[in-house]
């Protein structure tokens, strides 16, 4: 469900913002978590439909979404959208298992940054989105996030 | 619409695809350079010539060399839309052409209407995010 957050925050100095989107409470859980550890804010969502209106609400800098929400598959479609909107956001992918071509295909023709599998532990998975984003970032130019 | 002409380069060694893909894209507006293989690619792109976008087959000299190409397109500023199309996609050459950050990989035999639009959304993507800048 997504949250309602003060406005204007995608103002430079307002903390980084998340949003994560999986039909799954306790996956959801332990994102936020991760990500409020390195310092972001983050929006959750259970469905498209939440997804939707959080991406109305707030400017992303970092999305995690499942590749299945209510079906397998139906999740690629968001993140397509989530690069369309946000075009400089980090947007990655969940998925059950190792990614395979058409996986991998999907992650690309839709602007996905990486794939992660649902499998992998939170903090990995966040630890993984915050360095290549250091990584992506000239050095003056890091963010001040943990 | 877009008023200038967007420039592209195509990149095959097969020169009946080369011109198939020439003759399209022109037909579409673009202004086309061509080059038949990866060497003749990367000398175009690193001698200070620019292309709004790089369409490119994977195997060419040798096995995902393609991939160079994409590699010479992501480094020049600004960054033209880059495009491989592709009959032999593996795990390993997509995970490489997703790490680069490709904008689109389209198998081979490529669906042109579908290729151009692709081509036409990621370039109207950056110019409109041009404008807003």
């Amino acid at each position: 469900m997504a949250k309602a957050m003060p406005e204007k925050t995608g103002l430079k100095n307002a903390a980084p913002m998340a949003l994560v989107v999986h039909p799954d409470v306790g996956v959801i859980t332990s994102l936020q978590s991760a990500l409020a550890d390195k310092g972001y804010v983050t929006i959750v969502a259970r469905d498209l439909a939440m997804a939707l209106l959080a991406i109305t609400q707030h400017y992303f800098q970092v999305a995690i979404v499942s590749s299945r929400l209510e079906e397998g598959g139906d999740g690629w479609p968001l993140a397509g959208v989530l690069h369309l909107v946000f075009p400089h956001a980090f947007v990655s992918v969940t998925s059950p298992g190792e990614p395979d071509v058409l996986t991998l295909q999907a992650a690309i023709n839709h602007g996905v940054r990486e794939i992660y599998r649902e499998s992998m532990p939170a903090p990995e998975i966040v630890g993984s989105i915050t360095k290549q984003l250091e990584d992506a970032r000239p050095a003056g130019k890091r963010p001040k996030v943990q | 619409m877009h008023s200038e002409q967007r420039s592209l380069l195509l990149v095959d060694d097969e020169s009946s695809i080369l011109q198939t893909l020439r003759m399209v894209f022109e037909q579409q507006g673009y202004q086309v350079v061509t080059a038949q293989s990866c060497a003749e690619a990367v000398e175009l792109l690193t001698n200070g010539h620019t292309f709004d976008a790089v369409v490119t087959d994977l195997n060419m000299e040798k096995e995902d060399i393609g991939l160079e190409v994409a590699r010479a397109a992501l480094r020049i500023k600004p960054k033209p839309a880059v495009v491989i199309c592709t009959g032999f996609a593996s795990v390993s050459n997509s995970r490489a052409a997703l790490d680069l950050g490709v904008d689109y990989m389209a198998h081979k035999p490529v669906e042109l209407e579908g290729l151009i639009a692709a081509l036409n959304k990621l370039l109207s993507r950056r110019s409109d995010s041009g404008r807003r800048k």
